[in-house]
């Protein structure tokens, strides 16, 4: 309402944010995981007396800082860049509530680098002892990292007290902090496992290729094992309605969900039987092909949980489309395009009402639906009469449960039910109904009264 | 046109707003002097890397110098992050509506910055083995990262005129609504990247000292070579300043020289840049505090020509505030620890080897 509306075109804002989100959620996990992975083994080298292992910790840190440092730190700030052009209102509102958690994110953020990179240089500076302590600075940085974070993301879905209360810390020790916290700790744990068996699996030394291989499965078959018991904690949680969309009342998010327990076990199971059970016959090809599994995993289980979400951004607070509950009534009475600030006209013209329709559908819906892409409104209106239309939009949030109210007047709602009417060839039966709107009659003012077919 | 300024989002501000802008520009000041060291750092190597082709001097010093890059790179992003997160507070209402005006070069910040920093990593780790591809990769890599300066200069120059937002809207399609380039922005963008280079400049001479007891002859010339960089580079910066400050809007300037506050700040700057390029030939350490002086006081200034800008449309003092002072004081704690451990870090890394590991 607030913002210029950008319509990514056939992606939608969710998606941009969502491909960046995914990639990095994949890698800034692996920087807390790897983190734990790379002080244990070198520990566990020295304690070995191993310098072959402590030779192939030191390949991995490279490999680390190079996905870590530079993809993982640049797709964290894309998606900051990204929610804020998508959902400028969602984003604004989480930084007023949560600046100081950030700022506290960005001191740990600068040890975690600092650490990160005085790790890295300085294997042959070093002595062992101070060498590990860095280690586990970097470890402890990255945690305390997702710990800040954590408590931001899983408010979206919980935020608890904070509707009534408004304090920072309502907001940051909301309902699924914790159970959040053990999954994604988990996770960074399983994730560690993946990468590693990259690394490993492309060691030179059969013997201790054979070692790390297996050594690097432990890790990942440890985190899987943990994720069920902390999900099953995590999913008691939410909201009833956000259960309820995953486990049946939404097929596709249904499916998904189903999905993500599906590929987490192929992934237990690959690896059980794979690098765990026969370290020799492990190759590189096989470690990309799981952590694209793993990968996939990651990905839908993500998609879920942001669609749980659903009708909401911030749950009982403010819809997916910007809109506060507190400014619905406001907005209904108002009208949505006078409401908003990025219009090109504030009222409806009866001569044009797809024009005006198409302008309500930008700012009420555009930030979830795209036209002919993902998510296209075109597609999900196709066969429907404008009556039809017209019904949906009375009754949107108790049709679909995952969409917000359509907010606006009713003239509004006619306009945008014409131009929804309009993106598909008229279906059979809309000759036995009446007209749209304008068809019907020139003399429909802007409130929409003459217009009204209820 | 009627300025359309987002309204505020109803949660109050965090902390009072003289506590919000200190550290906007605060932590602006050290984002500023990690990405003048690489900003410049990669023009500079750009130059020393052509040059390096049949010189060695510039072939050993672009090995060196790259090797701090990466860690430069990191720094740059990470500094930026907090002020960005305070502009995003304070005058998000205006930041919001200009990036999504121009939204799809505000999101290819985050690819050029990713490209740039690979290519920083590809230039360090395979410095001789690119032989003379490394210039190549060097070039582009400073292409990629001017991209995200003049992306950067756009927006936030955009988004200190809301009075032209409604037009822009109007005549383009939301994302790819660049805001004009006028001949004022080129010029913002020209002093930023020359006081870079001048900056970066002195950087390499600060880094050639270190290489003192390895090779003496290269710590000399590197030391003489990053003074002329800095020096040309400062001389370019009074041109350039000058004529930033003639082609900002009459009233702006009037603002910045009619106004006892920035009319001092202003020739405090000119006066600290003045120092760091008389004393540079003679103290390193001398200009360099000079230099510290003269990005802090122009970000200042900068400050105020952005108060400048916006006093018509939007006054933050209106903004309502409710100090959250537990989650601060957590912070200001939390940051004074992460300093210390960070400065431990850096001693044991670089304290002398006598004192470090014997055998691994």
């Amino acid at each position: 309402m607030n913002y210029p509306v950008w319509e990514p075109f056939m992606l939608g804002g969710g998606l941009v944010i969502g491909i960046i989100a995914i990639l990095h959620v994949f890698v800034s996990h692996f920087a807390v995981g790897g983190g734990l992975f790379l002080p244990l083994t070198e520990r566990k080298a020295y304690r070995e007396n191993n310098p072959a292992l402590l030779e192939y910790v030191k390949s991995h840190s490279k490999f680390f800082v190079l996905v870590v440092l530079v993809f993982g730190a640049v797709s964290g700030v894309g998606i900051w860049w990204s929610i804020g052009l998508v959902n400028p209102e969602a984003t604004a509102t989480l930084i007023h509530v949560f600046v100081w958690g950030w700022a506290i994110e960005w001191v740990f953020f600068i040890v975690e680098i600092a650490a990160a990179f005085i790790y890295y240089y300085g294997w042959d500076r070093l002595d062992p002892k101070t060498h590990l302590i860095v280690g586990w600075i970097y470890f402890g940085a990255a945690w305390a990292s997702l710990l800040v974070i954590n408590g931001i993301l899983t408010f979206m879905l919980t935020p608890g007290r904070w509707i009534e209360t408004q304090t920072f810390a309502s907001a940051y020790f909301n309902p699924g902090m914790l159970p959040s916290l053990v999954v994604r700790t988990a996770v960074c744990i399983a994730l560690a496992g993946v990468y590693a068996l990259i690394t490993s699996s492309a060691v030179g030394d059969v013997a201790l290729r054979n070692e790390v291989v297996r050594y690097a499965a432990q890790w990942l078959l440890l985190g899987t094992l943990i994720i069920p018991f902390a999900g099953i904690w995590y999913i008691s949680t939410l909201p009833g309605m956000a259960r309820e969309i995953s486990m049946g009342a939404a097929p596709a998010v249904t499916i998904f969900a189903g999905l993500s327990i599906f590929l987490s076990a192929l992934v237990v199971a690959f690896t059980y039987f794979g690098p765990y059970q026969r370290p020799r016959h492990f190759n590189l090809v096989f470690a990309f092909l799981l952590a694209v599994l793993a990968l996939s995993t990651t990905g839908v289980t993500e998609w879920v949980r942001e669609a749980v979400r659903k009708p909401y951004i911030i749950y009982g607070y403010m819809y997916a489309n910007s809109l506060r509950l507190a400014d619905i009534e406001r907005v209904r009475e108002q009208g949505v395009l006078k409401s908003a600030r990025w219009v090109r006209e504030r009222d409806v013209d009866p001569n044009a009402l797809e024009r005006t329709g198409e302008e309500v559908f930008r700012v009420e819906c555009a930030s979830c639906h795209t036209v002919k892409g993902y998510n296209s409104i075109r597609f999900a209106v196709k066969g429907w009469s404008w009556m039809m239309i017209d019904y949906q939009l009375v009754h949107l949030n108790e049709l679909k449960g995952f969409m917000p109210p359509f907010v606006g007047t009713e003239a509004e709602r006619k306009a945008l039910g014409a131009w929804l009417a309009s993106l598909n060839p008229p279906p059979a039966s809309v000759a036995i109904e009446p007209g749209p709107p304008a068809a019907k009659s020139q003399s429909t003012d802007a409130t929409g009264e003459g217009a009204s077919q209820q | 046109m009627i300025p359309v300024i987002p309204g505020p989002v109803p949660v109050p501000l965090p902390a009072p707003l003289w506590l919000l802008e200190f550290l906007l520009v605060f932590t602006f000041i050290l984002h500023l002097l990690a990405m003048n060291f690489l900003l410049g750092g990669v023009i500079i190597l750009s130059v020393s890397s052509y040059l390096g082709r049949r010189d060695p001097r510039h072939h050993e010093l672009t090995r060196r110098v790259s090797r701090a890059m990466p860690s430069v790179t990191a720094f740059t992003i990470t500094l930026g992050v907090a002020p960005l997160l305070f502009l995003q507070l304070v005058y998000g209402q205006l930041f919001y509506a200009s990036s999504d005006l121009m939204a799809w070069y505000w999101l290819a910040v985050v690819f050029l910055v990713m490209l740039g920093y690979y290519g920083v990593y590809w230039y360090q780790m395979q410095h001789d083995e690119l032989g003379p591809k490394a210039a190549w990769v060097i070039l582009v890599t400073a292409i990629l990262f001017i991209h995200v300066a003049f992306i950067f200069t756009q927006n936030m120059t955009a988004m200190l005129h809301p009075q032209d937002f409604y037009s822009l809207y109007l005549n383009g399609k939301v994302g790819t609504i660049l805001a004009p380039v006028t001949l004022l922005n080129v010029t913002r963008l020209a002093h930023f990247v020359v006081a870079a280079v001048a900056v970066a400049g002195l950087g390499v001479a600060l880094l050639s000292r270190r290489w003192q007891t390895d090779s003496p002859e290269l710590a000399d010339w590197g030391r003489r070579y990053g003074v002329t960089w800095f020096m040309a580079g400062t001389l370019v910066q009074f041109l350039v300043g000058l004529f930033f400050l003639f082609s900002l809007p009459v009233e702006i300037r009037q603002a910045l020289i009619g106004e006892k506050l920035t009319a001092g700040i202003l020739i405090l700057g000119i006066m600290l840049a003045l120092l760091a390029l008389l004393s540079a030939p003679k103290s390193l350490a001398a200009s360099s505090v000079a230099v510290l002086g003269t990005v802090s006081v122009m970000a200042v200034l900068r400050h105020f020509v952005r108060l400048a800008y916006l006093r018509p449309y939007f006054d933050p003092q209106l903004l309502p505030v409710r100090g959250q002072w537990v989650v601060f004081s957590i912070f200001v704690v939390l940051l004074l620890a992460g300093l210390a451990i960070v400065g431990w870090m850096l001693y044991v890394f670089y304290r002398p080897a006598a004192t470090r590991r014997a055998s691994p």
